[in-house]
């Protein structure tokens, strides 16, 4: 039994996390015109990812996913102190992101929903929102590559 | 050497232009300059239109020496997916909509209770009340004003065209080897600016009419605050369907722009059904459409895919539905989410994670997780 059966929400819960943020980068990505652009949406399969707004319900559902794991991690939270999480950002720093990430990309949701605002403010959060993105594939890929390589030397001299 | 149209520099083309209407006198109405913060939307009443492309000459003439040219060879997109579309060299067409012609005429003869009805349209951009271009440019380029003018700011677009792939209508069009992409990686990511109507939106500021309004002799075009127009296009309509011998009932179908795409901020009303007038456009369309590309053929260019700049009128659903509807989701889900980490779940986790043994080692601790 690894850890990861242990953490509250076990294997799934790591997982769903995975699949959220993995859906919303790549949503993400394919909102800007670069699917049919680099011939991705060529791929068998992939014609789907040149539809914007495919792609957009996309990131929406992957958005509710991941609000919808935030959400139960922070439920948890409150109930109980402490404990170990195999899932989600481990610092400050990737926090903040996610942070930066809800609050812009919230913005761009009520805009899309029809509520004014005005275009130097909107450009901003869209701006800081793929700023942000970038941030946190970045960081998360970095992360990831520690990860395996402290994995690996603890394999090696264990 | 090609001119750099900043924001300043389109406002202050635009001011002058006010300066030179305020002078004469031809400003916006008394109500509609009250109404400012509000949106405005335009009703354009064909039955009034002879098709003398007055407007569109003055929309030329206000706005197309302002817009920049290409300086030198333009670049080519690696990997040459992206065609380079260059009008710099044909700023004289006008039968249809280019970067450097933001409004044109259709002239149509439409069957309709077995006899020809020869009709007018002014097209140009139909300034949506929740416009996706707008809403989806992803950075922020294409812009909406509090007045209901949606426009593309030159200074920041990469012309990517991601604004005409979402419009219903493909109005905004693309001209290469201008804009900011030149300063970027111009072979690898964008391929010009994306152009379009914006509705005058300089002379608006200064509580003047767009040009295309103040030019026409047959007063074909109106504007004034949104509510007040849809109240006027549903009465003139009505009057449109009695006239045609159609139930008051059928007056939607006399009218375009009111609904489609969730509501615009142009409305036409024209004396005939729109599906018939659509039927005939679209027929009309395919013929100039392959002359077209019979010509750019010939001229060595790679024939434009889609519409080439002739927007339809048939029916559109609104596009930002489903995201109005997914957000709902996005709103019930922290709460579902919440819910469940405070419920009856939390009993079986916490009993889980009591008996569960702190990480092995710093390694295994650090595995999974993305940041």
């Amino acid at each position: 039994m690894s850890i990861h059966d242990l953490t509250p929400g076990g294997r799934p819960a790591r997982w769903l996390y995975g699949l959220a943020t993995g859906l919303l980068v790549f949503s993400g990505m394919a909102q800007l015109p670069m699917m049919k652009r680099y011939y991705l949406a060529d791929l068998p399969g992939m014609a789907w990812s040149e539809d914007f707004f495919i792609t957009s319900n996309l990131h929406y559902l992957a958005g509710a996913l991941l609000l919808a794991l935030m959400a139960w991690r922070l439920g948890l939270k409150a109930r109980q102190a402490g404990g170990w999480w195999s899932w989600g950002p481990r610092g400050a720093w990737g926090w903040t992101l996610l942070a930066v990430l809800m609050v812009t990309g919230a913005g761009k949701v009520a805009r899309n929903a029809g509520v004014y605002l005005p275009p130097d403010l909107f450009m901003a959060l869209g701006l800081i929102h793929l700023g942000a993105a970038m941030a946190f594939i970045f960081t998360g890929l970095g992360s990831l590559i520690k990860g395996r390589k402290a994995e690996v030397q603890g394999r090696q001299t264990a | 050497m090609a001119q750099n149209i900043s924001r300043r520099a389109f406002l202050k083309t635009g001011l002058t232009a006010a300066a030179g209407l305020a002078a004469t006198g031809l400003a916006l109405p008394q109500a509609v300059q009250a109404s400012q913060g509000g949106e405005l939307c335009t009703l354009l009443d064909l039955s009034k239109c002879i098709g003398c492309e007055a407007c569109v000459e003055a929309c030329r003439e206000q706005w197309q020496a302002g817009l920049p040219d290409p300086a030198g060879p333009i670049p080519r997109s690696l990997p040459p997916r992206v065609p380079i579309e260059d009008w710099s060299r044909r700023k004289d067409v006008q039968d249809r909509l280019t970067p450097y012609n933001f409004l044109y005429l259709e002239h149509l003869e439409v069957p309709h209770q077995g006899r020809q009805v020869e009709l007018h349209l002014p097209r140009r951009c139909m300034h949506c009340s929740n416009p996706p271009c707008s809403n989806l440019c992803p950075f922020g380029a294409c812009q909406t004003e509090s007045n209901g003018a949606v426009h593309i700011e030159q200074d920041v677009c990469l012309g990517g065209a991601k604004c005409k792939n979402v419009c219903p209508w493909h109005i905004p069009q693309r001209q290469s080897g201008v804009g900011l992409y030149l300063s970027l990686m111009p072979q690898y990511m964008g391929n010009g600016v994306m152009r379009k109507c914006h509705r005058c939106l300089p002379l608006l500021a200064q509580g003047q009419a767009p040009r295309c309004i103040e030019a026409c002799p047959q007063q074909v075009q109106s504007i004034g605050p949104r509510r007040e127009q849809e109240g006027k296009a549903e009465a003139l309509a009505r009057d449109m369907a009695h006239k045609d011998g159609a139930s008051p009932e059928k007056w939607r179908d006399y009218v375009y722009g009111l609904m489609e795409n969730g509501g615009t901020n142009t409305i036409y009303v024209a004396p005939l059904p729109f599906k018939e007038i659509n039927a005939a456009l679209l027929q009309d369309h395919q013929e100039r459409a392959e002359k077209d590309r019979a010509a750019e053929q010939k001229a060595g260019r790679r024939p434009e895919a889609g519409n080439l700049g002739r927007p339809h009128l048939g029916p559109v659903k609104d596009s930002m539905a489903d995201a109005k509807n997914l957000t709902l989701a996005l709103a019930v889900a922290p709460l579902a989410g919440l819910a469940a980490g405070l419920g009856r779940f939390l009993g079986k986790t916490r009993k889980l994670a009591a008996s569960a043994a702190p990480p092995a080692s710093p390694a295994e601790a650090q595995k999974g997780g993305l940041s």
